[in-house]
Order: C-alpha cells, then sequence, then structure tokens
C-alpha cells in the first residue's frame, strides 16, 4: 500500500513538474549551465549588471554614444549643410543629388517609399495610408503627392524633410543612409507626376527637372515598366 | 413535456433579450445623433471643413504642430482670424503684433495659406469652434471591481479547485482505509476468513520457468531506458529551450496592432535588420516619428495614454511645452531571443541576402498582442531550414556567380555545379550543398 503510494505521488510530481519546466509567460524556464547564454563580452540589446562600470555605460546600456567630433567608418556623407529650421527649409531648395543613382537604386527607392512612407502617404502617395486613415493628426494637409504643392516642390526641400521631419512627420535619418534619402525623395517626384492610369514616368524625367542629378545614361535607358502601379486595396 | 417547455421558455427569453439589447442600441445611437445635432448648419458645415483642412496641424483641446484651437474665438477678434486664417503670409507682413508673436512662438513655422475658402467657409469654421464642446468624460464605474469580473475564472480558483482534488482524495483514502480495518475486525470477531483464490496454474508453471534474478534484472533495464529516454528528450527539448518565453515589457506595445491592424512594415522600426547582424530594437526617436502626435487622448479622457506617456519619460519629452529634457531615460526592454555566445547568426544575411521573412523565424508575430519566441532557436531547426529551404539563385543578385557558375555546365550533369539541374531544367540548391551546414559557418 505504502508503495503505491509513493510510486503515484512521485509519478503526479514529475508530469507536473514537467509544465513548470517549461518557458512561457515571464519564465524563461530552467536551465544548466548557462554560461554561454550571457554573454561576458558586452552584446547589442542586452543590459549589463555590473554597476562598477556604470560610469562609462551610463543606464546599464552594454553601447556608448560616439565621442564626440568622430565619424563611423564609411559615413562621412552624413554631412548636411542645412539646419533643422524655417529658414533651413527654405535654404534647403538651391540643395541638389551630389550622387548619381542608377536603376538599382530606383527601385530600391521604391522599396523604401513603401517601407517607410506608405504607413501615412499610401503606397502611390494618396495620403490614404493605413496608420493616416486611423489617425486625422498623421494625415497631410495637401491631397495627394499629384497636389501642385509636391509637384512644384524642389527635390531639395523633399530630401530635406525626409532628414528631419516636418510638422507631425518625423526625421527618417536613423534608418536611411543620404544615398538612400536620394533614392526615395526622387521617387517622390516621380510619383508627382503620375498620370491618371498609374503609370508612374520613368527616371529620364528627373533630370529635366531644377535640383535633380544627372542620372547615368545607361541606367536611364532602361525601361521602368515594373513601376506600373497596381491600386492596392486596403481591407 | 418539460423538455418541449423549457425550451420554448428559453426561446422566448432569447427573443426578449434581443429585443431588449435591440432596443438599447436604438437608445444609445438615438442619443449619439442628438449630441450631433446641437450643432447649427453653419457650424457643421465648419466642422467638416476643419477635419478637411486643418487636423492635419491643429487639435482643439491640444497643442500639435499649431496651437489647441479651443476657444481660439475669445483669444481673438474674428476679423483678425479671418485674416489669418485666408492669408497669414500677407497678415504678417503688414505688421500685426499678434501675428508675429504667434508665428514666433511656434517655431516660425508657416502656415498654409487658405485662400482657396470663402470668407462665409472661414466664418462657418468659427462658429465651429464657437459651438464645439469637449467631449463628455466618461465615467467608469465600480473603479477596480469592474476589471476582476472580466476574468471568470482566475489563477486562484485553479488553486483552490486543486486543494480541493487533493482534499476529496485523502477523505476517500482514509474512508477506504475505515472500510477495510473494520472489515478486518468483522472477520476477526466472526472468526470467518475467505479463502485465497485459486492460483492460476499456468501462471505458477511460468514463474517456474523464468529466472527470478534474470526476471528483476530486465524489468530494472526497461525502467532505467525509460527513465534514460524521458531524460534525454527532457534536455534536448525543455532545457534551455526557451520557446513560447513571452515576458511582460516595460512598455505594453502592441504588435498585433501595429504590424497586423496598422500593417507597418516590420523594417519601419526594426530598420537595421537588413543592414546588421541585429534587427535592432528601435530607439525612442522611431516612437515619436507617430507618437510626438498620437497621444490617443481622446480614449483617455483627454489624457496622454498611460503607454506613450512612458515613451515620454523615456524621452524626457514634456508633451505640454513640446519641448525636450535633458533626463533621458532608456527603457529596459526585456529580450526574449538568446543565443549562445558560440552561435553566430546574422539578420542582413538571411532578410537581405536571402529573402527570408521575418514571420518565418518569428511566427505570426502580427497577431501577438506579446510577443512570444515562436521557434526553439536550437541548432536541429537551423539545420532543418539548411537543409530544406531552396535557394532562389536565379532571382537573388547575391547568388549571381553561383548562378553563372551552374549554368556554364548545364550540359555535365556529374559536374560540380552541373549536377543541381533537375530533370526538368530547374536549379535546385539547398543553402546546405552551398556549405550551410559547415561548422565553422556558425561556429568560430
Amino acid at each position: 500500500m505504502k508503495k503505491s503510494i509513493f510510486i503515484i505521488s512521485a509519478l503526479t510530481i514529475v508530469s507536473l513538474s514537467s509544465c513548470w519546466w517549461k518557458a512561457g509567460g515571464n519564465d524563461p524556464g530552467i536551465e544548466y549551465a548557462p554560461d554561454m547564454y550571457y554573454s561576458k563580452g558586452y552584446e547589442p540589446m542586452s543590459q549589463f549588471s555590473d554597476s562598477s562600470k556604470y560610469r562609462y555605460n551610463p543606464y546599464f546600456m552594454t553601447m556608448r554614444e560616439p565621442v564626440e567630433g568622430t565619424v563611423a567608418m564609411g559615413q562621412l556623407d552624413y554631412q548636411y549643410p542645412y539646419d533643422n529650421t524655417p529658414e533651413g527649409y527654405e535654404a534647403s531648395a538651391a540643395n541638389s543629388m551630389n550622387i548619381t543613382l542608377d536603376e538599382k537604386d530606383q527601385l530600391e527607392g521604391e522599396r523604401l517609399f513603401a517601407i517607410y512612407c506608405s504607413p501615412c502617404h499610401g503606397a502611390q502617395g494618396g495620403n490614404d495610408g493605413a496608420v493616416s486613415k486611423k489617425q486625422a493628426v498623421l494625415k497631410p494637409s495637401w491631397a495627394n503627392y499629384q497636389d501642385k504643392y509636391i509637384q512644384n516642390l524642389p527635390i531639395g526641400k523633399i530630401y530635406h524633410v525626409v532628414t528631419y521631419g516636418k510638422n507631425s512627420m518625423g526625421s527618417y535619418a536613423y534608418a536611411l543612409t543620404p544615398k538612400e534619402r536620394w533614392s526615395v525623395a526622387t521617387y517622390v517626384k516621380r510619383l508627382s507626376l503620375m498620370d491618371s492610369t498609374g503609370m508612374v514616368p520613368p527616371i529620364q524625367v528627373i533630370n529635366g527637372i531644377k535640383g535633380a542629378a544627372v542620372v547615368d545614361t545607361a541606367a536611364a535607358a532602361m525601361p521602368m515598366n515594373s513601376t506600373k502601379s497596381e491600386p492596392k486595396k486596403n481591407k | 413535456m418539460v423538455k418541449h417547455l423549457t425550451k420554448r421558455n428559453l426561446k422566448v427569453r432569447a427573443v426578449a433579450f434581443t429585443i431588449v439589447t435591440l432596443l438599447n442600441l436604438s437608445i444609445f445611437s438615438f442619443n449619439g445623433l442628438a449630441q450631433e445635432a446641437k450643432l447649427s448648419a453653419q457650424a457643421a458645415e465648419g466642422e467638416k471643413l476643419f477635419k478637411a483642412n486643418c487636423t492635419s496641424c491643429h487639435e482643439m483641446q491640444n497643442k500639435a504642430t499649431g496651437p489647441a484651437l479651443a476657444g481660439v474665438h475669445n483669444r481673438r477678434s474674428e476679423e483678425w482670424l479671418l485674416k489669418w486664417i485666408r492669408n497669414n503670409e500677407a497678415f504678417r507682413a503688414s505688421g500685426d503684433k499678434d501675428a508675429i508673436a504667434i508665428f514666433n512662438e511656434y517655431n516660425k513655422v508657416v502656415m498654409n495659406n487658405f485662400e482657396s475658402l470663402t470668407e462665409d467657409q472661414v466664418k462657418s469654421i468659427i462658429t465651429y469652434f464657437k459651438e464645439w464642446t469637449p467631449p463628455v468624460k466618461k465615467k467608469v464605474e465600480g473603479g477596480e471591481g469592474a476589471e476582476s469580473k472580466t476574468s471568470f475564472y482566475s489563477e486562484t480558483t485553479l488553486y483552490i479547485l486543486g486543494f480541493l482534488i487533493v482534499i476529496l482524495m485523502v477523505v476517500l483514502y482514509i474512508l477506504r482505509r475505515t472500510k477495510n480495518s473494520l472489515k478486518k475486525s468483522y472477520e476477526e470477531m466472526s472468526g470467518e476468513t475467505e479463502e485465497a483464490a485459486a492460483p492460476n496454474e499456468k501462471m505458477e508453471n511460468l514463474k517456474k520457468r523464468i529466472n527470478p534474478t534474470i526476471f528483476k534484472m530486465a524489468i530494472g533495464m526497461v525502467v532505467i531506458l525509460a527513465l534514460a529516454s524521458y531524460g534525454f528528450y527532457f534536455g534536448v527539448t525543455e532545457v534551455a529551450v526557451q520557446q513560447g518565453y513571452a515576458p511582460e515589457q516595460p512598455i505594453k506595445y502592441s504588435h498585433k496592432l501595429h504590424a497586423g491592424e496598422l500593417q507597418i512594415d516590420c523594417k519601419y522600426c526594426h530598420s537595421t535588420a537588413e543592414k546588421s547582424k541585429q534587427a535592432s530594437v528601435p530607439s525612442v526617436n522611431t516612437c515619436m516619428n507617430c507618437h510626438k502626435a498620437v497621444q490617443l487622448r481622446d480614449k483617455y479622457d483627454g489624457e496622454i495614454s498611460p503607454e506613450i506617456k512612458k515613451i515620454y519619460a523615456a524621452m524626457d519629452y514634456d508633451a505640454e511645452n513640446q519641448k525636450y529634457g535633458d533626463n533621458p531615460k532608456p527603457i529596459k526592454w526585456i529580450r526574449i531571443h538568446n543565443l549562445p555566445d558560440h552561435a553566430f547568426f546574422n539578420h542582413s544575411m538571411h532578410t537581405k541576402g536571402a529573402g527570408v521573412t521575418c514571420q518565418t523565424c518569428h511566427g505570426p508575430i502580427q497577431e501577438m498582442e506579446v510577443v512570444q519566441q515562436y521557434s526553439t532557436l536550437q541548432m536541429g531547426w537551423c539545420i532543418n531550414c539548411h537543409r530544406e529551404r531552396k535557394i532562389d539563385v536565379e532571382n537573388n543578385p547575391y547568388y549571381e556567380e553561383l548562378h553563372e557558375k551552374i549554368k556554364a555546365e548545364k550540359n555535365n550533369k556529374n559536374s560540380e555545379y552541373g549536377k543541381y539541374f533537375t530533370k526538368d531544367g530547374k536549379i535546385n540548391i539547398t543553402p546546405a550543398q552551398n556549405g550551410g551546414l559547415e561548422c565553422s559557418k556558425c561556429h568560430y
């Protein structure tokens, strides 16, 4: 009798505790000898607990701010002469693209537009993205990219807005390199010239626009049929 | 008959319930209509114009890009407002002190000129300002008590149930023992004993034939094997496997809302997923791209949403004056996915290089209210994908060189690269065949 009780209780404990071992909710589950799970060296996206290093890594962050006056390798093109002020915005109209974009960069501009701009500005610049539909504050005051306002906007100003943000819009310099910002700005310009059938003009058009850089002739000769629009259906 | 009656009764009740709910609904909607009807026709026209032209920069109660507009008709004369709205640039140029002061107060952000609006239209907007009333604050009835009602089966109920089961089992055991001992004493008293059942002869013969030592050893082996396999299974699938880990984060950020309902691309926030080893947790300024303006005050009785307040606290951002302070405090997000030091994984290689979607490894993130670890992140899981996934060499520029090599040997099926052609002339190559199983690719 006693034996059977012992066996039954042992079995219930084993079967119950198997649930406790599993990870779930706030519990990461059990670990055995987890020495290499928690790196001695600082890893990104984690915090350390040694308070003696707090002086150099504030808030127990494993990253540090770059030393003042230094530039990271390959990031020299971060420099931008215009200030984040209304005066800087007006002055940026004179800014022009100092790099050349080939066809690949143009396609990349479209892809990046879909990721970073379309939530508010819509897939085709109709200001009908899922976010701006829900939050009126994030809907621009002009109707869409085919508005005269955007059509007449110098490309330098578009670049300035992508870099610093304007009104309710934030800065996108955190995600886009200068080259990517230029390719997005060019795509915005091309979208503004979209005709009623939804055809986005090829990049050669940009050449005729003041302030836009000369695009590779070889690349410009390539047809850009892929940009033909397909009106996106929202749920 | 009784059954029939109760069924009918239920039906009647259901019908009555629906009628009552419908009535309630209609009353509520009627209330809504009645509230809107308070606005005069002119103000309603003004509201339309306001929503179409002004809401991207102005809110009624809070500062946005421009000032809050509630009560603006008391602060300025109608004439002043007319001039400002229709052409604020010319108005400022004319030297109006108030106009220049407000322009400077809001960081010289230029407001659009609305010359397209007629004077009557602008007047109707001003009428809307006059007739506008702040939304009625919703009162939460019952306070904290109301919340606990929502979940009937709480964890404590479960514990109580378990406790009851244990007690009942103990009672059962005691009763059984008493019964047995009573039976025994009765038997002793009456002197009757039941004779043991006749032994099964076949079983006896079998027992005689088996060597008891070997029998015990065999049983012992089976038990040990069972325990060992359970232990192995346990060690492989449970120890340090954090699949299902879903910690509560310092801010209740919902991927279901942002990535699911609002369809924001993963890379909008995790922007380094294509550029770096890490798919970074976004810095707070990414949140501020939208939440500088989106404060959800309508849902929290005019207050900023408590979760959005946490963003502002991390930024040391003063929402009323729209100023950033000097005392930011990073949000301590809790890390979910963790690889040991001896395993190397690079996000950009998989997202940009191989074109793997985020959901392949992280699961249906767009449906998760609280993010949980979807995959095991074990080596077997990595290897499995490397063996089964096909490399799209034809369309992926990253594999251009490999594609050329394979194409060059198309006719030689036994060559190093030609063997990847299937019978129907397609290229079939997995990461494993392209060196995706070499130890030093991930362990170094």
